[in-house]
């Protein structure tokens, strides 16, 4: 896989000149995929009642989420692609975790499956935005941000037997808000940021939230 | 097969959830603070405007949790 994307950085700083390019192989995309190595284990733990690995496994799921957008930085190899890996990621880790802990009857199976709903709904979302962008771009929001650590954690508390219907029943309410709010900004508000194409002229900077990959 | 004793484990798992949260909640507040005074119909400053609020209802849920935990609440 050869593929290179443009870094969203530099077309935002100045959208005339050409786009540096960077390969999706790169150590901040690697240190992303790498997560998945993490899930056979944290499954195999589940699956014979050792929570304290399979916490440790989570952690380390979460703790890689952190470096890879810390090794894009140092790299200095961020790109769309990479910031939209980085989501995908999330959803399939956090989502893979969620279903595991529910199957096992380590978490309440209703709001489990009430997340991933939203999760499911809040990707496709996603896909719609890229759409009327009309370039691959990963839509951000702080709240989101926010709330996909919440999620590391939900899988944490399962593992950890800590609170675990007070934390998975709180946190459906809070996600149910944030998905609604981001749903009106891309599915109704204007999208901003800078738009490919000879045809298309300067455009307002496009939000930026906290980590960007 | 286990890596710590039970009471290692719930302080651990108390530190590593109630630290984060409790953080998390005053770092939101702070940057919350900073953004007085900026035009919120400006969609960045409204998105983050909701962002922090957000963080810091996910902080606050964590705290109360972890007081749960240890039996305070």
């Amino acid at each position: 896989m050869a593929a290179t994307t443009a870094t969203p950085a530099q077309a935002v700083a100045n959208p005339a000149a050409p786009p540096r390019v960077v390969s999706r192989l790169n150590p901040a995309n690697a240190v992303t995929a790498s997560r998945y190595l993490t899930l056979p284990p944290l499954w195999w733990a589940i699956h014979h009642g050792y929570h304290q690995y399979a916490t440790l496994f989570i952690i380390l799921c979460a703790v890689l989420d952190k470096v890879d957008g810390l090794v894009a930085r140092v790299f200095d190899c961020r790109s769309s692609f990479g910031e939209l890996f980085d989501a995908i990621t999330d959803g399939i880790c956090y989502g893979f975790g969620l279903i595991v802990v529910a199957a096992y009857g380590w978490a309440p199976i209703a709001p489990v499956g009430f997340v991933i709903g939203l999760g499911l709904f809040n990707t496709a979302l996603r896909f719609v935005y890229i759409k009327r962008a009309g370039r691959v771009v990963n839509y951000k929001s702080y709240a989101m941000e926010r709330i996909v650590a919440y999620t590391g954690y939900l899988i944490g508390f399962a593992t950890g037997g800590m609170e675990v219907q007070y934390f998975y029943w709180a946190f459906v309410p809070v996600m149910l808000v944030i998905v609604l709010h981001d749903a009106k900004r891309m599915l109704i508000d204007p999208v901003l940021g800078p738009v490919s194409g000879p045809a298309s002229g300067p455009v307002p900077a496009m939000p930026a939230a906290g980590t960007t990959r | 097969m286990t890596l710590f004793s039970d009471q290692t484990f719930r302080i651990l798992l108390s530190a590593i959830t109630g630290v984060v949260a409790a953080g998390w909640t005053v770092h939101d507040i702070v940057l919350m603070v900073r953004l007085r005074g900026a035009d919120r119909r400006d969609p960045l400053v409204a998105d983050k405007w909701f962002g922090y609020t957000m963080g810091i209802v996910i902080g606050i849920i964590g705290v109360v949790g972890t007081l749960r935990f240890n039996g305070v609440l």
